[in-house]
């Protein structure tokens, strides 16, 4: 078996013929084709962007109901509540583009795969605990949204708090649910990646990976 | 500098250190199609960084550096399917003959290097590479000794021979 000097000479004989054996295709190389492609994190910038747009228009239509509303607590309280979720995932949405703004790809090799393994730690926590929080926040939304767009206001009516525990009692088993069918079903998701990744984000198989990865980085720059 | 001029200036660099993009696309990626996407976003990736590289750098460590985290990301992202693919005739970064004898040749050294953790690789292509001690220091964000050290390790492991749950070796 060769040894890692004996590999080193192979290597340096493969890298002075590769000079003549590879080709560059200049033509794909303008700024025209260049500054059109998009790089991965160009892409997750563009999606975290409009998902924090979705977030401030949210923000702003709860701040508004919440002014219309406010000497009425039963109508302000669950508007707050809501208002209070939509606030945190706006931040930690700008959190992350803020992130991703300040990677500089040509810095050393630890220092930005420990601060992209940090990011993914964060995106990955954003999903469950959006998601964790989102059942809890789906009651209180779900009276917001019928007085603005259906008009109760009597929450006092019978029928409208069968229909508020009815969505709450749906919201709440799809917790254990999706814990579930992510652990059983996610391998098999392959056809669909951006699926997959939910269900291994939801199932804390993405965070566990992270979570090596970025032990991993330590570990390398501690050595 | 205008941009033509930067465009230029830019293509000349990358063309004469193609073989970096080659290694690390290679050492990275089993598939074709995966290491042509890899190259175009290394090269996408080097092109916005280019305006603000520091021309008292030795541009073959910047470009390390960039081609490094790309490939890294890269590798660590789970799903590749939904990324572009260049078609035949768009192909970026081609080996004019990929079934010649020292094509073979290499192919077992990439072997080698895809056995080990991603960080590692990085370790091993610079070494292959011919870099100091303090040039892999500055590439990888770590220390000269933690350099030295991590080779004298590898050395020994590949001594020992490649199989096995070594530290160095891929998990997955």
């Amino acid at each position: 078996m060769m040894d890692l000097d004996e590999m080193k000479q192979r290597w340096t004989e493969h890298d002075r013929k590769l000079d003549q054996s590879i080709r560059l295709n200049q033509q794909l190389l303008t700024a025209t084709n260049l500054n059109r492609a998009r790089s991965a994190l160009q892409r997750l910038t563009l999606f975290l962007s409009l998902g924090a747009v979705v977030w401030l228009a949210i923000v702003v239509a709860l701040g508004n109901f919440i002014y219309q509303h406010v000497p009425g607590w039963r109508l302000a309280l669950p508007a707050v509540l809501s208002g209070l979720f939509a606030i945190a995932m706006l931040a930690v949405t700008v959190a992350q583009i803020t992130r991703i703004r300040q990677i500089d790809y040509g810095k050393p090799v630890a220092i930005i795969q420990r601060h992209l393994g940090g990011l993914r730690v964060l995106r990955i926590r954003t999903v469950q605990w959006g998601l964790l929080a989102g059942t809890v926040v789906w009651a209180p939304f779900l009276m917001v949204v019928a007085e603005a767009f259906f008009g109760v206001e009597d929450l006092s009516a019978p029928w409208f708090w069968a229909w508020l525990w009815a969505n709450v009692a749906f919201g709440l088993s799809l917790v254990p649910l999706a814990l579930w069918l992510s652990k059983k079903f996610s391998d098999r998701m392959e056809q669909f990646p951006f699926v997959q990744r939910l269900m291994h984000d939801i199932a804390g198989r993405s965070l566990n990976e992270a979570t090596n990865f970025l032990g991993a980085v330590t570990a390398f720059e501690r050595e | 500098m205008t941009t033509p001029a930067l465009e230029e200036r830019f293509q000349t660099l990358v063309g004469e250190h193609k073989r970096i993009i080659y290694k690390v696309c290679n050492s990275y990626c089993r598939n074709r199609d995966d290491r042509e996407d890899l190259a175009q976003e290394i090269i996408v990736q080097l092109w916005r960084s280019f305006a603000t590289f520091d021309e008292r750098c030795q541009f073959s460590t910047w470009m390390y550096r960039i081609a490094l985290n790309v490939a890294i990301s890269f590798f660590r992202r789970e799903s590749t399917r939904t990324r572009h693919v260049l078609s035949d005739e768009e192909h970026l970064l081609k080996a004019i003959d990929e079934r010649s004898s020292y094509a073979e040749d290499a192919q077992v050294l990439y072997q080698m290097i895809g056995a080990l953790e991603p960080l590692n690789r990085a370790l091993v292509l610079l070494y292959f590479d011919g870099h100091s001690y303090s040039e892999m220091a500055q590439v990888l964000g770590i220390t000269e000794t933690n350099v030295a050290t991590k080779i004298s390790r590898l050395k020994q492991e590949i001594r020992q021979g490649l199989g096995g749950s070594t530290r160095v070796l891929r998990r997955d």
